[in-house]
């Protein structure tokens, strides 16, 4: 491969012919030594090699988080990329300060990567909550502090961001002003703009495509400099659109996308709530719909989302298209309909009319972006207390994420009722057969199933189903 | 010759004075009623901007000229005999620059799966990984076992075919073990006291009026440092050694690498600039540190050897876990007059794994009786981790003391009071926690609240003690432009260390920290203690502090000099020096250093003993801890919603960074309660989960509220009075936790991790 990668990193440009397979973090820190950003696990995991990445669309810039040990260099042409020493200046920044102030640096091994994650909030520009900044951190690991005086500069931050000052204004030149960016961030935009390169056909004859990139580097780093490798972003739709009644996601959209789509919230007005237990920021920054389907997971967050909307895929090879229901896509643990050259392009469902309830449920150890022992999504149509059609998916118990057809069909003209849930749980344990993991027992993946089915219904019909139904 | 002192001494509301004699070169300890500017309060760390802005140079971050990267080719069986390593393949590659077996001779026995069998040096990182794949090996592969149950069984595999000998750290308490036998894989057991014959003592708990029994299963929990362990050593020509070492202890590398080369402890330095974490696993060179050196020696060049996540899960270091059966005997008014522990617990192919350590040193009892062993399996070893054997202890301890609380149907709190009677400190803590915690308000009936959400209080204790060592030397000096320096090895752990020396020195010549430059880290500076114990404060203040005060000797003598006065009528005023007789004639610190002859003052102080000669001095260190927590009982989870602790820690340093290692302390704590476990596949013995994705840590959304009581206890021991606080905070966590779940759902879960799986079995085994 002879092209060239041009992107800024810091204020430098960076046009280098190097790998695009290898990774943003080996970059920076073994070929720029630029060594502020740490390596704590190489799974995305642990935030310590956060960085911001500011992408240039539409003549705005926009920046998020990102996993820089995930990150190939392929997926960041014409991007800003900033690392911790990028956002240092002669002058301390104010998350930098609070950082300082609060004593929320211990062995400080983490603090670069806390620093621009919360940096990152800052610079989304969204929203003052707490809950947000706190968001911005969750994927950020610290192992000494206990995070309280991380939390009490988080709540400085947010402070800020609520200030006169600062007032939640997100143009470059404000946040130069406040301290919060360094000058040299003022040319950027225009410096990006010079960079943008045109979208190519995408080259059918590889071994692997690369989406995100978040599944792929954890699973095999160095094989993907061993074999003929595309990547997809820049070059696959990342567009969330409807027409005629018809909801198509381009299989480059990212989670954050999906989660912050206009069109999805009118939809689907829990789906902060999904995402943000689906995984991380930096991850959901990068991670794409497409690659989450194509992985095969069986207990793939979004692929469970999907199979409860019926949704279907399509699929390109540069010289054929076809189209194929999600809930047939997968034919046994980890593998797929799929052939050699063929990609997702596009993700699609109908949007549903009249009334309607969706509901997305998951369970696992820790309370936030823990891979789940169970999850499990339901799609419910309904009039007048009874259901019209149901559709429920559930991972974590088969090879393959798995739609519960008869579950599904059983429920179809049945009343919202204690007896019909209870009913369905038992058609439901038919359906599914768990085994024994890191996870959990078989056992009791079984028992907690049966929990996230009555969650379902306390959620989407909590007049009618209480929350002592659990018990 | 010895000088006296009267001192305050005691909790800052009931202050006793007391006379103490102390060297002549020392001044008087700080005491309980010591007015300071720096020491007691919150302090901002000194490298605060350094580690914020990247700035901050860890071992991983060294990159030197020339510098080689090199990795481990490790195990992928858990137990076999290696007999031929062909390294020419991967000697021949590109970029190889060494290939070393990790054993000189073979055959080389695998105990377990992860464990080192050579180890490469290349030019980049992926041709050493490459290189390892080029390596082949003969080996045979023989029965193993994975979990002491299985090691415990007659007839099972052996792990070693030879006799172990305990292998401790800075970071075990000290243990004396002449006599402990090696029987199959069984270590042990060591008995206390040593002299008690069981049956005897049996016969005595059965004839208790009141007898509580169960057995506790604790898990094994890795360290997860955030930075990794290793090291990048430089073998000069001239055979002196350079090592960047991420560790707890930097004399600990000097002599484990000059032993192991028998070079002269002189030739050996040792740097750790920052380090990232420790939590008790990085003591000594390791054979990481070995295999650098010799792979530095063999090539002339630098070599880097960092470990990658997988690596530091699998060998080099863990909290063993433990089956610990445990009876308490009582009166039938709750005085507890025996306690028996029978302990078994494996730390892998390591030892460590006693748990005895709260059962010995909180509660009053009549007759104690103890047993615990080490068993081998063939998993990686175990190191010292944040209070060894100790949350492991305080788990089954404090849940067995709520159990017997239960059954004499006494207050949980109440019992441990009167059970603790001689412990004013204790007395103290559960009145000011309870009262902080709101504990009047628990649920009276354990399981008693209607819905499937329901939450609960709990309470446990944890002992620790004042270790400290001696011998430590700390330097302060003077220049003539007035800069302060204070300087010793010690490296920074990540508690403060650095910021407290320079607190401490501005405090004696009334400067400010930042006025005070640091040099830690460096085994050229002067012998500092490893971080191990909870001793670093305590061991290394003192020392500072006396040099400071040495060097203020010396600044007052030329003050008084250049005002022509004797030195007792030479009065100190903040860094001011003034005439006694005439105030307004006053020297700067600056003006007087000006007068320093030659170049600068040079003052070293020792770490000596605590003065003697005087009343006992405390030497546990006592904490209690309350937690509230919520179980949903459809799905199983626990989330703690609060968690109030208590702790003594002698005469506070830092107060910022001290509440930061309790809260540390306490959310490891939850992490080890809850998530974290190593989890080793029973057909492979290969361990499942060697990341961070599913070796799960707790996260910023997993804390909850927690509030920290701080005692200033003061003892005036020494010249700072400090004690340690690392360890403490850790070990009653996991017991809270448990209890409070107990007192939501009227369950006992006495196995950790309490996982939702574990809830929704027990709460479906009570319904039964």
């Amino acid at each position: 491969m002879t092209e060239n990668i041009n992107f800024i990193l810091n204020s430098a440009l960076i046009s280098t012919l190097i790998d695009p397979t290898i990774t943003l973090l080996d970059f920076i820190r073994e070929d720029r030594k630029l060594t502020g950003t740490k390596t704590g696990c190489r799974e995305g995991d642990c935030g310590a090699c956060t960085v911001l990445a500011g992408i240039y669309s539409g003549g705005t810039l926009t920046y998020k988080t990102v996993n820089s040990c995930l990150l190939p260099l392929g997926n960041i042409k014409g991007q800003h990329i900033v690392t911790i020493e990028g956002l240092s200046t002669e002058e301390i920044s104010p998350v930098q300060k609070a950082f300082i102030e609060e004593g929320a640096s211990q062995c400080g091994f983490c603090t670069p990567g806390f620093i621009v994650s919360l940096t990152g909030y800052l610079l989304s520009g969204g929203s003052s909550d707490r809950d947000k900044a706190l968001d911005s951190i969750g994927g950020n690991i610290c192992r000494c502090t206990g995070y309280s005086s991380i939390k009490r500069a988080a709540d400085k931050v947010v402070k800020i961001f609520n200030s006169e000052s600062y007032s939640g204004k997100t143009d470059i030149e404000s946040l130069i002003n406040t301290g919060l960016l360094p000058g040299y961030f003022k040319d950027i935009p225009a410096r990006l703009a010079e960079l943008q390169e045109k979208p190519q056909r995408v080259r059918a004859e590889t071994d692997k495509f690369i989406g995100g990139g978040t599944d792929l580097y954890v699973q095999q780093p160095g094989k993907l400099r061993e074999i003929r490798t595309e990547f997809l972003k820049g070059h696959i739709p990342e567009t969330i659109d409807s027409e005629g009644g018809i909801c198509r996601i381009g299989g480059g959209t990212t989670f954050e996308a999906m989660n912050s789509s206009p069109l999805l919230h009118s939809l689907f007005p829990e789906i902060e709530k999904y995402f943000r237990l689906i995984a991380s920021l930096p991850i959901r920054n990068s991670a794409t719909i497409g690659g989450n389907i194509v992985n095969a997971s069986p207990i793939g967050d979004t692929t469970i989302i999907f199979l409860a909307l019926d949704a279907w895929v399509e699929l390109n090879s540069g010289t054929k298209k076809r189209t194929l229901p999600l809930k047939e896509l997968y034919t046994g643990y980890k593998t797929l309909k799929i052939e050699k050259g063929e990609y997702l392009e596009y993700i699609g469902f109908y949007i549903p009319t009249g009334k309607y309830a969706f509901n997305f449920e998951k369970v696992s150890k820790r309370s936030h972006l823990d891979i789940a022992s169970v999850n499990s999504a339901a799609f419910f149509e309904y009039s007048e207390g009874v259901i019209t059609n149901a559709r429920i998916s559930a991972g974590g118990v088969s090879p393959v994420p798995l739609f519960l057809s008869k579950s599904s069909e059983f429920l179809a003209g049945k009343a919202i009722s204690y007896e019909t849930l209870s009913n369905t749980l038992g058609i439901m344990q038919t359906e599914i057969l768990p085994i024994s993991d890191v996870r959990g027992s078989g056992e009791y993946k079984r028992l907690l199933l049966n929990q996230l089915c009555k969650a379902h219904f306390i959620s989407m019909f909590p007049e009618i189903i209480k929350e002592e139904a659990l018990l | 010759m010895n000088k006296k002192e009267k001192v305050s001494v005691g909790l800052p509301d009931n202050l006793r004075e007391i006379i103490i004699e102390i060297p002549e070169d020392e001044p008087k300890p700080w005491d309980g009623k010591s007015e300071l500017n720096y020491i007691g309060k919150r302090v901002k760390r000194i490298d605060g901007i350094d580690k914020t802005t990247g700035k901050a140079k860890y071992t991983f971050d060294v990159k030197i000229p020339g510098m080689l990267y090199a990795k481990f080719l490790r195990s992928d069986f858990p137990a076999g005999t290696i007999s031929e390593i062909d390294l020419s393949k991967a000697q021949k590659l590109k970029g190889v620059y060494s290939v070393l077996p990790a054993q000189d001779d073979l055959p080389l026995i695998i105990r377990y799966a992860g464990q080192e069998i050579a180890a490469v040096a290349a030019e980049t990182a992926e041709i050493a990984e490459t290189a390892l794949q080029q390596i082949t090996f003969k080996h045979t592969t023989s029965d193993f076992v994975l979990s002491v149950e299985d090691a415990i069984r007659e007839n099972a595999p052996l792990v070693y075919q030879t006799t172990v000998k305990e292998k401790t750290t800075e970071g075990d308490l000290d243990s004396s073990e002449s006599s402990v036998v090696q029987e199959g894989n069984i270590r042990g057991p060591k008995i206390f006291p040593e002299d008690e014959n069981a049956e005897k003592f049996d016969d005595y708990l059965r004839n208790c009026e009141v007898i509580h029994t169960a057995e506790y299963r604790t898990q094994v929990q890795t360290h997860s440092a955030m930075e990794t362990h290793g090291v990048v050593v430089e073998w000069g020509s001239d055979d002196k050694v350079k090592v960047w070492a991420s560790t707890q202890g930097t004399f600990s590398v000097r002599n484990d690498i000059a032993d192991y080369f028998k070079l002269k402890y002189n030739d050996v330095r040792v740097i750790t600039e920052f380090m990232g974490g420790g939590f008790g696993a990085k003591f000594g060179a390791g054979l990481y540190g070995i295999m650098a050196a010799k792979l530095s020696r063999a090539t002339g060049k630098p070599v880097r050897l960092m470990l990658d996540r997988k690596g530091e899960h699998l060998s080099v270091g863990n909290r063993p876990d433990s089956l610990q059966k445990l009876s308490i005997g009582t009166t039938k008014e709750g005085k507890i007059k025996a306690l028996k522990l029978i302990s078994l617990g494996t730390g892998g192919v390591g030892t460590g794994a006693g748990t005895s350590g709260p059962i010995k040193n909180i509660y009053d009892y009549e007759k104690i009786y103890v047993e615990e062993s080490d068993v081998f399996i063939n998993a990686g070893p175990a190191a010292a981790f944040r209070a060894p054997g100790h949350p492991q202890g305080a788990f089954a301890l404090e849940q067995a003391i709520d159990e017997m609380a239960h059954k004499l149907g006494i207050d949980p709190l109440e019992f441990r009071r009167i059970n603790t009677t001689g412990n004013y400190i204790r007395q103290t803590q559960y009145v000011l926690g309870a009262e902080k915690f709101g504990w009047d308000k628990r649920n009276q009936v354990p399981g008693s609240i209607k819905g499937p959400i329901k939450r609960g209080f709990g309470v446990a204790n944890s002992v620790w003690y004042y270790i400290y060592n001696k011998g430590f030397v700390a330097t302060v000096t003077i220049n003539r432009r007035g800069e302060v320096q204070v300087i010793n090895g010690v490296q920074d752990i990540g508690g403060g260390i650095g910021t407290v020396l320079a607190m401490i020195v501005a405090e004696e010549l009334g400067l400010e920290p930042d006025q005070i430059t640091v040099k830690i880290g460096d085994t050229d500076n002067g012998f500092g203690p490893a971080s191990g114990g909870s001793q670093t404060t305590a061991g290394i203040t003192p020392a500072v502090r006396n040099a400071a005060y040495k060097a203020k000797i010396r600044m007052i003598e030329l003050a008084a000099s250049i005002l022509g006065k004797t030195t007792d009528k030479v009065t100190m005023e903040g860094s001011r020096f003034s005439d006694g007789d005439d105030i307004s004639k006053s020297l700067s610190f600056q003006q007087v250093a000006a007068k320093i002859p030659g170049d600068e003052i040079r003052v070293t102080a020792e770490r000596r003993s605590d003065n003697l000669g005087r009343e006992e001095i405390k030497t546990t260190i006592d904490g209690v801890q309350f937690a509230d927590v919520t179980v949903d009982t459809g799905t199983g989870v626990v989330k703690v919603n609060r968690i109030v602790a208590v702790h003594d820690c002698g005469r506070p340093m830092d107060r910022l960074t001290l509440e930061s290692q309790i809260n540390g302390g306490i959310i490891q704590g939850i992490s080890y309660a809850l998530y974290e476990n190593r989890i080793l596949d029973r057909n492979t013995g290969i361990m499942v989960n060697p990341n961070l994705e599913m070796y799960k840590i707790a996260g910023a959304r997993d804390v909850p509220q927690i509030e920290t009581i701080i005692m200033d206890f003061n003892q005036a021991m020494n010249s700072t009075g400090a004690m340690g606080i690392g360890e403490p905070a850790t070990i009653p966590t996991s017991a809270a936790i448990a209890n409070a779940v107990f007192n939501a759902i009227g369950v006992r879960l006495r196995s950790l991790p309490i996982t939702p799986d574990k809830i929704l079995a027990a709460l479906e085994e009570q319904s039964k």
